[in-house]
């Protein structure tokens, strides 16, 4: 990969795998990155489980992204009536919840960035862009989702659960694959024997 | 002069392109694939229950219903699981294994060989996991005669892991665990030919 900064600034490092090198040594910045990820993946998912977390955080979390699907909606010009988390016109109405409001994308942007080897600075500006494009994303799904509820319903729980799905968690990992592939850190080279 | 484009935007770009092919495929296999999953899922819940009493039979093609014979087949299906909703990241597992620019084909359908198998036993897991979890928390008085509560916490929260983070975010793992050098830019590790042991100096 000649495109790669960090391949023209540290071609050959002490990281280079040597095929003496053991599995666990050969492949540790993998092994590394996964045990985090899947760490911080299962804790997220756990921590947003518990009912306290579900009731102060995330309810009212989703609540505001109903509300701006809302607005969203009116600005296209649905008439859009809000309660609590449900939108509803004449032709159709939904019930965004969790699942529906980006936070399972967030929570995977959010690992794979904590876990890759990157300095702190960049991990953190790579997760305020991050979640505020997979939250743009989220908002065009929701739209997208109750605009076919109402005009195209033979199709709603294709899209509900394929095809949206699909596109938000797409744009999570390419945002992220952009990152990682930018801010790649490069590992110190150290001293040869 | 042209210069290269940088290595995420080609691979982004032919993730977008390998999405539809990859689609095509998944639609076309997913009713056999759905029947193989049913199959094994049941082979799985029937191995850990005495005596085997689970039956799951697949319904309008994307779904399986969950009868029990120790139950009154008044009763009829106790809960049904849609299984296509298991499986569809599938698209961008096949997408990005088959997407990494600069790679040979041989390797790029090696790995996406060696992932679709890992993809396969999680997906039967995963529905194991589901059956399962409506066992334990979505029976009513039965669930509550027959699972404690550490084991309903235990199911349910299982469940909930492997269908949501980790099914969603399979795909990325397995790309990342075949791939995290060509994103980081780092040399591949040497091979050592099939056959030939390495002569220690």
């Amino acid at each position: 990969m000649p495109e790669s900064p960090h391949d023209q600034s540290n071609p050959k490092s002490s990281d280079e795998p040597g095929a003496d090198a053991g599995f666990f040594q050969t492949y540790r910045q993998e092994i590394g990155f996964i045990a985090i990820f899947v760490v911080i993946l299962a804790g997220g998912f756990t921590l947003i489980s518990w009912t306290p977390v579900n009731d102060h955080v995330i309810e009212p979390f989703t609540g505001g992204i109903a509300h701006a699907s809302g607005i969203a909606l009116n600005l296209i010009g649905q008439g859009i009536d809000k309660n609590g988390t449900v939108l509803r016109n004449e032709r159709f109405a939904v019930n965004i919840r969790n699942g529906c409001n980006g936070v399972e994308t967030m929570i995977i942007f959010l690992a794979a960035v904590l876990a890759f080897p990157a300095p702190w600075k960049a991990r953190l500006v790579g997760l305020a862009f991050g979640i505020l494009a997979i939250q743009a994303v989220n908002l065009l799904r929701v739209v997208a989702l109750f605009l076919t509820g109402a005009y195209a319903p033979d199709f709603f729980d294709s899209s509900h659960t394929v095809v949206w799905q699909t596109i938000v968690i797409l744009s999570g990992v390419l945002l992220w694959v952009f990152w990682a592939n930018r801010f790649a850190s490069p590992r110190p080279a150290t001293a040869t024997e | 002069m042209t210069t290269p484009r940088p290595w995420a935007l080609r691979f982004a770009q032919r993730v977008m392109l390998w999405l539809i092919p990859v689609a095509v495929l998944w639609i076309a296999i997913t009713p056999f694939y759905n029947r193989f999953l049913t199959q094994s899922a049941e082979n799985l819940v029937r191995l850990t229950e005495r005596p085997s009493v689970t039956r799951l039979q697949i319904k309008d093609t994307h779904y399986f219903v969950i009868t029990r014979s120790d139950l009154p087949a008044s009763q009829g299906f106790l809960d049904s699981v849609r299984v296509t909703d298991t499986h569809f990241p599938l698209l961008m597992l096949g997408a990005f294994f088959l997407a990494v620019p600069g790679i040979p084909w041989r390797r790029r359908l090696e790995n996406l060989g060696w992932a679709v198998l890992i993809a396969i036993f999680f997906h039967i897991f995963s529905l194991f996991l589901w059956v399962k979890f409506i066992y334990a928390t979505q029976l009513g008085d039965w669930s509550l005669e027959n699972y404690g509560p550490l084991a309903r916490n235990v199911w349910g929260l299982s469940k909930h892991l492997a269908d949501l983070p980790f099914k969603l975010a399979l795909p990325i793992l397995l790309w990342a665990a075949f791939y995290f050098r060509e994103l980081t830019g780092r040399p591949a590790p040497a091979r050592t030919p099939r056959g030939k042991k390495k002569r220690r100096s």
